[in-house]
């Protein structure tokens, strides 16, 4: 993913740009040339023409600057399956203030159909836009176009009146459908200075400022804007895949945030600030920085807890432990504490920054150093590093620093071990926010690799069934998995007989997990299992396949190609060892090669090794992904490597009678 | 004044519920399976008029841990005709002292509009309090008051799998001269009644009904939990009032009431019509040609608005807007039938996979969530789905076959039953040739008739574009690496539709094998899963719908591959259905064949053993190999 930092040079251009809204409803030639079948064989609709205006300007009503939005789209239906581009559904925010609610007007659309070579126009009517209330955050105008046939053209156009300056308006260059163009206009007057960064792969096909003079007059002060067209042609269709992070992290679209304005008076008002200014307001904010600092609130609960323990990595375990236990999450997130940490600890439940500003202030209580950490999740997206952008933030960890080593903590989810955070807070870098330095950047790594080992010992008995004992063992993120899906079930017993009944062949006769609750520790599953192999073991030929765990039925990565990083979050490591003892009658006559592949680059490793000496059987496998994020190019070596690894546990070891 | 009475009151409520409930009386019985278990539940339905209905809920739900708690989340729908009167509440700890109380300011307010409609007038209000030590007991009291009779809350003491019932209790009361029909259903226990002058009132008690468990191949929960439905004969509705005893009075209503005149088309449309259907040859052939235009005019678009979740919109304006609802769709289709003469039901049923009948012996209006058109053309009955622009004519799908519908007609309502997919409708027939290369990969043709419920399947992926095509082939004939090219649809004009999928393939490397041996999975495309092996089985085992899948695989073999080991041929035969597998050997050609038929039926609980002893031998069965030695000797 590329971002490129447009900057606006106010005054630059002295000419007046002539780039407008298309007509509606006057289809035009380079509409019916664009061959959309030929840009992209998948399309059932594309956009032909998309034009959007959005400029600053005073609402004499109200007295206030408003963000005035018009947005004009022609988009061409190409069969049935395409038809669902005709539900419009345009999202308008609410506040609580009634005041600064979003306003729809001039809803103009309809449906254009070639009938003997004459488009022929069915209007929207009006009764038919229905206004959704969702909640109270916004709500929905909603219409769906009239008379659609495959081959329509249906076109519709709108204005939004928003009291929302902060983030101007984004403009999506690309969505779902293909574009032929998309052309963006941003008038700003002079005294609002905005930061403007381009997401996404995509180049600008046309870029250009004008000078708009005395476009603004506010107490009788012209303000000069500047007029800035940003156009994009040929826009693919964005079509997401597995094992991505946020679809906004690859969409081309163009971000604006509001950095400075000037007052009237001359005053100069910073919103996008330095990371000095910033880091102070976080400091100083009463939801922020101020529940970093409830010491208090933990000094007489932490006290007991610690008072035979002397070393601080140990303190902070148990004041970890005691945090997860004492303040549950509700789901929310955000970086200002909601309920604010004296509350949460209170009544037991809080938002993630109730939460974690908790665990700092507790860790402060017992004398250690903590800081907040201000991340964006997987599913929020990219933060933008060059200028403070506070709202890309949605979460928030501590960061526990001893000595010279520092420990990322969450205590959002009881089953985390110490010092590894949830996946979804592994997304690229966060910014630590410290009471006493200067806040800076740093990198978001799974800690703890998804590691998993099998150890199968047993034998195969006169009645042809295999009995013996399976461990599984379980770390870091692969431990997590398993906790969660053994706490889902009411109780370990629950677990195990669901378990048991998954697996029709094999029985379990016995269980003992250790380390279930002790999080900081490997998770230990111990099985007691009885397998039906054979129907007795008079068999002049036994055949006997050694991928009896965690066998690979589907290859994962089985796309033909890949446009966008396969990020998996954390590495990966499977082991496998297995013991089997046959009856003494058997010999090996076949069995699969051992093998040993990577991936390129030191991606991975996929090792097995077969033995069979005295009647015992071992067999040994190893699987890692030494990398989290796999780009583009080295898909069809992933999947190439799954395919090798599909391939190879389809062969058997074959024994033969020997006596 | 008023408000600190009612905090009063509200104080005194609470200092009296905060001894109650505490979670060690809930008798053990209660607890087993269960992750919630109501405690005293009270509904109670006050009929003042036919316009004014109280609903009234005081309940008691304890929550015994993390998996019963979405039964503490209270949701309150709402809309122009129903208004929630009042919301409160508090939550109880372990041991029954309060932690917290809850009004309808702590609800978050929103629509209730689902993804694939337009717009609705409803709303919800949903609460869920934010309490994680368990177990706890949310108690609360809320009022709801609806404009209308015709449609009434039915009584479900058991609200859903894994949540026991101490105590639950039903009162209806209504006006003396109020004529009530009742539907009891699982349920033995005996209605008290009063009677008065003022007042006429039920009272159904249920108590210490322990947890079900929701078991795979289960029934309907129709055919085991307790229901109470209520109709009364004198209602109204939306302005509409009306009476009626049965299927043919409710029948008769709706038709004067929500579809008479509603079917008129523009002189342009009719004579378009009349255009169409001039020279064919008869009704069933200008019906055929009136459905096509409609799939191609129309689109399914949900729009319900006041009445409108009852009252189709008028033909007219489907013609103009080209989309609407069931409802509309059916009705416009009603009215193109209506301009080429052709007579046609509307009609109400219960669409979804599972099959769900109209009750034959009581009659309301809760029963039902979709419309579709009947043809009766005398004698050669039509059935048609206006909602959906692919599916051949005259065939409903999996979506409303086999089960009664009401016919709204002129006459009367009629319950009719909408045609049945048998085993040896529901068809997946395949055929496929693979020449398998030395390296083990196989390069070949596959073609399989799809007919019935696998239609249905199947269908949508003849509709996607070829690129779409491949991904979606690629899920379904699920081998790594499979390399799939020429597809071909076709469709086939049988009394029951199906259609045939081709295509060539490649699956590289699917032979593969050590240094002497190469492993052949004979059956490539169609292995079946596992199903739980259950320990103890409740629930009668229910099929919903049978199917026939036959699968011939030739495989041709490198001449230097000696088959070493082939799997037996088996047969089995049971009351489920049949399995058979053969393996045929001739020169260097192995034939694979493999038939599974599956019967629909109910069965007694403890066949479930022997079901899943079935299920699993497929499954093991279609598991098997050929293995072959490398080398001639």
């Amino acid at each position: 993913m590329r971002k490129l930092l447009l900057s606006l040079f106010l005054g630059l251009g002295t000419f007046v740009s002539k780039a407008q809204d298309f007509e509606f409803g006057r289809m035009e030639a380079v509409d019916a040339e664009f061959d959309i079948r030929k840009f992209d064989p998948l399309a059932n609709a594309a956009v032909l023409n998309e034009f959007g205006l959005s400029r600053i300007d005073l609402d004499d009503a109200k007295g206030q600057t408003m963000l005035l939005f018009s947005y004009h789209a022609r988009i061409k239906i190409l069969n049935q399956e395409g038809f669902s581009n005709g539900d419009i559904s345009i999202p308008l925010y609410k506040s609580s203030s009634y005041d600064n609610n979003e306003e729809i007007s001039e809803i103009v659309a309809a449906t254009f159909n070639a009938e003997d070579r004459v488009w022929v126009r069915t209007p929207l009517d009006p009764k038919k836009i229905y206004y959704e209330d969702v909640n109270r955050s916004y709500k929905l105008v909603k219409f769906s176009m009239p008379n659609l046939k495959p081959g329509s053209v249906i076109e519709y156009s709108y204005k939004i009146k928003s009291p929302r300056l902060f983030n101007f308006r984004t403009w999506q260059f690309q969505s779902e459908i293909p574009k032929r163009t998309s052309t963006y206009i941003a008038r700003i007057p002079a005294i609002y200075n905005y930061n403007v960064a381009l997401r996404g792969p995509y180049k600008l096909s046309k870029q250009d400022a004008a000078l708009d003079r005395e476009c603004l007059r506010i107490n009788g002060v012209a303000i000069d804007c500047s007029k800035i067209t940003y156009r994009m042609d040929s826009i693919p269709a964005f079509r997401s895949e597995e094992f991505m992070t946020a679809a906004s992290n690859f969409m081309s679209a163009i971000y604006f945030e509001l950095s400075d304005q000037q007052t009237l008076q001359g005053a100069k008002i910073n919103y996008t600030k330095s990371w000095k200014d910033v880091d102070y307001e976080l400091k100083t904010d009463k939801n922020i920085g101020t529940q970093m600092k409830r010491a208090d609130v933990f000094k007489d609960v932490v006290a007991p807890l610690l008072k035979d323990i002397s070393d601080p990595l140990a303190k902070a375990k148990v004041i970890y432990a005691y945090i997860k236990k004492n303040i549950k999450w509700n789901n929310y997130r955000g970086i200002s504490s909601d309920a604010g940490v004296k509350k949460a600890f209170e009544t037991h439940s809080g938002n993630v920054a109730d939460i974690n500003y908790a665990l700092i202030s507790a860790l402060t209580a017992a004398g250690l150093e903590a800081e907040a950490v201000m991340l964006s999740t997987r599913a929020n997206g990219a933060i933008n590093k060059l200028f403070p952008v506070i709202s890309d933030f949605d979460y928030v960890v501590a960061r526990l620093n001893i000595g010279d080593k520092s420990y990322l903590l969450d205590a959002t989810d009881p089953l985390l071990p110490f010092g590894l955070l949830p996946l979804r807070c592994i997304n690229d870098q966060g910014r630590v926010i410290s009471l006493k330095k200067a806040s800076e950047w740093i990198d978001l790594k799974a800690t703890q690799r998804e590691a998993t080992r099998y150890v199968l010992n047993g034998e195969i008995n006169e009645k042809g069934k295999l009995v013996g004992t399976m461990n599984i063992y379980t770390n870091g993120y692969a431990a997590l998995d398993r906790r969660k899906q053994i706490n889902s079930y009411n109780s370990p017993d629950e677990y195990v007989e669901k378990y048991d009944e998954k697996m029709p062949k094999t029985k379990i006769l016995k269980y003992a997990f250790s380390n279930l609750d002790t999080v900081d520790m490997a998770l230990s599953e111990i099985y007691q299992i009885e397998m039906d192999m054979y129907d007795g073991t008079d068999h002049n030929q036994l055949y006997f396949n050694p991928f009896l765990v965690d066998r690979i039925q589907k290859n994962p990565f089985n796309l033909s190609e890949r446009n966008y990083p396969v990020d998996l979050g954390a590495q990966r490591d499977v082991r496998i060892v297995a013991n089997i003892r046959f009856p003494d009658k058997y010999a090996v006559v076949d069995k699969p090669a051992d093998l040993s592949i990577g991936l390129p680059d030191k991606g991975g490793r996929f090792l097995t090794q077969t033995t069979f000496e005295n009647s015992v059987l071992t067999f040994s496998q190893m699987l890692t992904l030494d990398k989290s994020i796999y780009t583009p190019n080295e898909y069809l070596s992933l999947k190439e490597f799954y395919s090798r690894i599909i391939q190879l546990q389809k062969t058997d070891i074959v024994l033969k009678k020997t006596l | 004044m008023r408000s600190s009475l009612y905090t009063l009151l509200f104080s005194l409520l609470a200092a009296v519920a905060s001894a109650q409930y505490p979670a060690a009386q809930i008798p053990a019985a209660l607890k087993v399976r269960a992750n919630a278990v109501v405690r005293d539940m009270e509904t109670t339905v006050d009929m003042r008029a036919p316009n004014d209905v109280g609903v009234r809920i005081k309940t008691a739900i304890t929550i015994l841990n993390k998996n019963g708690r979405e039964h503490a989340r209270l949701v309150l729908m709402y809309n122009k005709n129903s208004s929630i009167k009042y919301v409160r509440g508090q939550v109880i700890n372990e041991w029954g002292a309060v932690k917290g109380k809850f009004s309808l300011s702590d609800f978050s307010d929103e629509s209730a509009v689902d993804g694939g409609t337009l717009f609705s007038d409803d709303r919800l209000k949903h609460y869920l309090p934010d309490e994680h030590l368990y177990p706890y007991t949310v108690v609360y009291e809320y009022e709801k008051r609806y404009k209308q009779n015709l449609v009434l809350p039915e009584w479900q003491p058991i609200p859903g799998f894994d949540i026991s019932v101490e105590k639950s209790q039903y009162v209806f009361i209504s006006q003396p001269e109020d004529k009530l029909r009742i539907k009891t259903s699982n349920f033995t226990g005996k209605p008290f009644e009063e009677k008065t002058e003022k007042q006429h009132k039920i009272t159904w008690t249920a108590e210490n009904l322990p947890a079900v468990r929701q078991e795979v191949y289960g029934p309907d929960t129709e055919t085991f939990l307790p229901a109470v439905r209520i109709a009364v004969e004198k209602f109204y509705y939306h302005g509409f009032r009306g009476e009626y005893r049965d299927w043919t009075e409710l029948g008769r209503w709706t038709y004067e009431n929500f579809l008479k005149g509603k079917r008129q088309l523009s002189p342009y449309t009719a004579a378009a019509v009349a255009d169409m259907v001039r020279d064919l040859p008869d009704d069933k052939a200008k019906a055929k040609r009136l459905y096509q235009y409609l799939q191609q005019k129309v689109r399914y678009i949900s729009v319900q608005i006041g009445v409108g979740g009852l009252q189709p919109m008028s033909a007219q304006e489907v013609d103009q807007l080209s989309y609407g609802d069931c409802k509309a769709l059916v009705n416009y289709m009603q009215s193109l039938l209506d301009a080429a003469g052709i007579e046609s039901y509307y009609c109400v049923v219960n669409a979804g996979n599972y099959k769900q009948s109209m009750m034959a012996d009581f009659a309301d209006m809760r029963q039902g969530n979709h419309i579709i058109l009947c043809l009766p053309l005398k004698g050669d009955t039509t059935w048609l789905e206006c909602t959906n622009q692919k599916l051949p004519f005259g065939f409903l799908g999996d979506f409303t076959d086999d089960r009664t519908v009401l016919a709204c007609t002129p006459e009367g309502g009629k319950l009719l039953r909408t045609p049945k997919l048998r085993p040896e409708d529901n068809i997946q027939l395949r055929t496929a040739f693979f020449e398998v290369a030395a390296n083990g990969t196989l390069t070949g043709t596959v073609e399989t008739r799809f007919g019935g419920s696998q239609y249905d399947a199947h269908q949508y992926i003849s509709n996607k574009q070829a690129g779409e095509q491949l991904e979606a082939l690629k899920e379904i004939y699920d081998v790594d690496n499979i390399i799939v090219s020429d597809i071909k649809y076709l469709n086939e004009e049988k009394p029951v539709p199906s259609f045939i999928e081709s295509f060539n393939c490649r699956l590289p490397s699917y032979a593969t094998g050590s240094t002497n041996r190469t492993y052949l999975v004979l059956n490539a495309f169609n292995r079946s899963g596992q199903i739980p092996e259950l320990r103890t089985r409740t629930m009668p085992v229910y099929l919903n719908r049978g199917y026939t899948d036959i699968d011939s695989i030739v495989y041709t073999m490198p001449t230097d591959l000696r088959l070493e080991t082939k799997p037996e041929d088996v047969r089995i035969d049971n009351q489920f259905g049949t399995y058979e597998l053969k393996v045929t050997q001739s020169g260097n050609r192995l034939l694979y064949r493999r038939k599974l038929v599956i019967k629909e039926g109910t069965f007694a609980p403890a066949a479930y053993e022997e079901f899943s002893k079935f299920r699993m031998r497929v499954h093991e069965l279609d598991q098997h190999r050929a293995v072959f030695m490398k080398g001639t000797r």
